[in-house]
C-alpha cells in the first residue's frame, strides 16, 4: 500500500466542446481530447506508449483509438468494462502501470454520445442485462435516477435528510458553473426553482438530476521526473483507491455496514485512499464529488469523512460546500451544470484547481484535491484519486 | 395496471428454479446446507460458508417497506401509459434474525402511496402477466 504515492503525475488535460449532440463519433471526441490533452502537455502522439478507458458498450476502445491516432506501439492499454463507479480507477490503474516501468505516458479518455446516442436513463432502450436485473426490470425499475431516488429515500427516513438539503447541491453547483464557461448550464438557480422543477423519480427532482451531454475529456499521466520537465508544473497522483465488492444484494456480514444502504463502498475505500496519500480530510481543500445526482454528493460528503453519518443534509446547509466555504465541491459545477463525462471531467477540474488555472473560480491555495466516482450503488464498488500540487 | 409492455424477466441458470417457484405463487428462497443462511437472490455458493449445498424452502411472504420510490419519468415509451408507478424496496421477514439482508423489490397493489411508511408491513401477491410470466408484488398486510 502506497509504493506508488506521489511516483506518477498528471501531466496534461484535454476536452472537447460539451454539447447535447456532437454530431460526431465517439472516437473523433477521443481522438480530439487526446490531441488537446498531449498539446496541454507539451507532448505528441509520438510519446504515447499506453491508452485506458472504461465503457460499457458506448465508447470507442483503446485498440481502435490508438491506430487512429497513429500511435507507435501500444505497451499497455486498459478497456475496463464499468461505468461511472469505475472512471477514477482507469487514471489510478495507469499511474500504477507508470510506477511499475510498464509504460512511461498512458492518456486515460472517456468518450460519450451521452445524449444524443446512448442515454444513460434507458430512455428508447431497454435495461442492461446485469446479474440484478431480472429482479428489477419487470417492475420497471432500471433506471439511474430510479436506483438513486431509492437510497436518497432510504437517507431521509434514516436522518430526516430534506429535499431543500438536496436542493442546495443543485443551487450551489450552478452557481460555480456560472463561473465556468465549459458549463453547459449557466442560468443561475434558486431553491424555490428546483422545489419548482418536475419528478423524475420521487423523492429526486429534474434538477437533481445530472445532465446527459456528448463529449469526451483525456487526461496525460506520466512519472513525476518526466512531468517536471513539461508544460505545466505537474499535479502529483498522491492516492488512487478503488474497489469494493459488495451490492444490495451481498448479504449481511459482508456489506459495508450490515444492509444499511445509507453507507456506500465510498465509507470502506475512504481509510485506504487516504491511507496511501497520507492526508486525511482536514486537509482537503477542494472536493470533486460525483454529483450523477444531488443525493451521491451528499452521501459521499459523509462516507468521505468531511461531515458524520447522517450529518450530509445539515453540512450542506452550513455552506460548507459552496465557494468560499471549508470545502468547496464541485467548483466546475459538476455533471449537474458543466456536464457529464462519467467521472473524468472531475479529475481534470482537480487538475484546474490544483495547477491554479481554474480562473473565476479557483480556490485559492488549493494544494490537495479529492475527486470521486459514483459510491457503488450502481455496480457494486467505487474508485477515487487524491491529487497535490508538486511540492 | 398492464404489464403486458414491460421488460421480462430473463432468468439465468441459478434463479430459474425461484421463477418457476413464483410462477406456481410460491416464494421462495434458498437455505444453505452448511450453515442455515438464507439466501436471495439465486447463487449456487454460500458466500457465509462456501457450501454448494442448498435447499429451496419456502418464504413467510412478508415483509417491510426499507424504501420507494414514485416513478414519473418514462424511461421505456412503452410503459408511458403506467406513470405515475411505485416501486418498493422490501425487506423480508425471513432475514429479520440474520442481519435482515434479505430484499426484493416490487410494485406496490392494492394499496396507496400516500400510507407508505418505513417499515409498513407488506405481504406478497403474485401477479399472472401471461401465459408465461408471474411477477411478485406487495399489498399492505393484514
Amino acid at each position: 500500500m502506497g509504493t506508488f504515492r506521489d511516483r506518477t503525475a498528471v501531466a496534461g488535460v484535454g476536452y472537447t466542446p460539451f454539447s447535447k449532440d456532437s454530431g460526431v463519433s465517439t472516437l473523433t471526441l477521443a481522438v480530439d481530447a487526446i490531441l488537446a490533452a498531449l498539446d496541454d502537455a507539451g507532448l505528441t502522439v509520438d510519446d504515447v506508449d499506453a491508452l485506458a478507458t472504461h465503457r460499457v458498450g458506448d465508447s470507442t476502445p483503446p485498440w481502435v483509438v490508438a491506430p487512429a491516432l497513429g500511435v507507435p506501439e501500444v505497451s499497455w492499454y486498459l478497456d475496463q468494462f464499468g461505468g461511472g463507479s469505475v472512471s477514477h480507477s482507469v487514471v489510478g490503474q495507469a499511474a500504477m502501470a507508470v510506477a511499475a516501468g510498464v509504460a512511461e505516458t498512458v492518456v486515460c479518455y472517456r468518450a460519450i454520445n451521452a445524449r444524443s446516442e446512448f442515454r444513460m436513463g434507458g430512455t428508447g432502450r431497454g435495461p442492461a442485462p446485469l446479474f440484478d436485473t431480472q429482479y428489477q426490470a419487470p417492475y420497471g425499475y432500471f433506471a439511474p435516477p430510479q436506483q438513486f431516488a431509492m437510497f436518497a429515500r432510504a437517507h431521509m427516513n434514516a436522518y430526516g435528510t430534506t429535499h431543500e438539503q438536496l436542493g442546495r447541491v443543485a443551487v450551489g453547483q450552478r452557481a460555480s458553473a456560472v463561473r465556468n464557461p465549459r458549463a453547459l448550464k449557466r442560468d443561475p438557480i434558486t431553491l424555490d426553482d428546483y422545489l419548482a422543477s418536475r419528478w423524475i423519480a420521487e423523492p429526486l427532482r429534474l434538477l437533481d438530476c445530472c445532465l446527459e451531454t456528448d463529449g469526451a475529456c483525456a487526461i496525460v499521466v506520466t512519472s513525476r521526473e518526466r512531468a517536471r520537465d513539461l508544460a505545466h508544473p505537474p499535479v502529483l497522483i498522491s492516492g488512487a483507491a478503488w474497489g469494493g465488492g459488495d451490492s444490495l444484494f451481498s448479504g449481511a456480514g459482508s456489506g459495508v455496514d450490515g444492509t444499511d444502504f445509507t453507507v456506500t463502498e465510498a465509507a470502506r475505500l475512504a481509510p485506504r485512499l487516504y491511507a496511501m496519500a497520507g492526508v486525511g480530510p482536514g486537509e482537503v481543500d477542494v472536493a470533486e464529488i460525483y454529483d450523477c445526482f444531488t443525493y451521491s454528493v451528499l452521501v459521499q460528503l459523509e462516507d468521505y469523512g468531511f461531515c458524520a453519518k447522517g450529518e450530509g443534509g445539515p453540512y450542506i446547509e452550513s455552506g460548507a460546500i459552496l465557494p468560499g466555504g471549508e470545502l468547496p465541491v464541485n467548483t466546475h459545477g459538476g455533471f449537474l451544470s458543466e456536464g457529464y463525462v462519467h467521472g473524468i471531467n472531475h479529475i481534470a477540474e482537480a487538475v484546474a484547481q490544483l495547477r491554479g488555472t481554474a480562473g473565476d473560480r479557483q480556490v485559492p491555495g488549493a494544494e490537495v484535491a479529492l475527486s470521486t466516482a459514483q459510491p457503488g450503488y450502481v455496480l457494486a464498488g467505487t474508485s477515487a484519486l487524491i491529487l497535490r500540487s508538486d511540492p | 395496471m398492464s404489464l403486458a409492455q414491460r421488460p421480462r424477466p430473463e432468468p439465468d441458470r441459478d434463479s430459474a428454479p425461484w421463477w418457476e417457484a413464483v410462477r406456481r405463487h410460491e416464494l421462495t428462497v434458498q437455505r444453505c446446507d452448511g450453515c442455515g443462511t438464507l439466501r436471495f437472490p439465486a447463487r449456487t455458493v454460500c458466500n457465509r460458508c462456501r457450501s454448494r449445498a442448498y435447499a429451496w424452502v419456502p418464504a413467510r411472504g412478508t415483509g417491510r417497506v426499507y424504501s420507494w420510490v414514485v416513478n414519473h419519468q418514462v424511461f421505456m415509451r412503452s410503459m408511458a401509459d403506467e406513470v405515475p408507478f411505485p416501486v418498493l424496496l422490501v425487506r423480508l421477514d425471513d432475514g429479520a434474525e440474520q442481519g435482515d439482508d434479505l430484499l426484493m423489490y416490487g410494485n406496490l397493489t392494492g394499496g396507496d402511496v400516500a400510507g407508505l411508511r418505513p417499515g409498513l408491513p407488506v405481504e406478497a401477491v403474485f401477479v399472472d402477466f401471461d401465459e408465461e410470466t408471474t411477477l411478485v408484488q406487495w399489498r399492505p398486510a393484514g
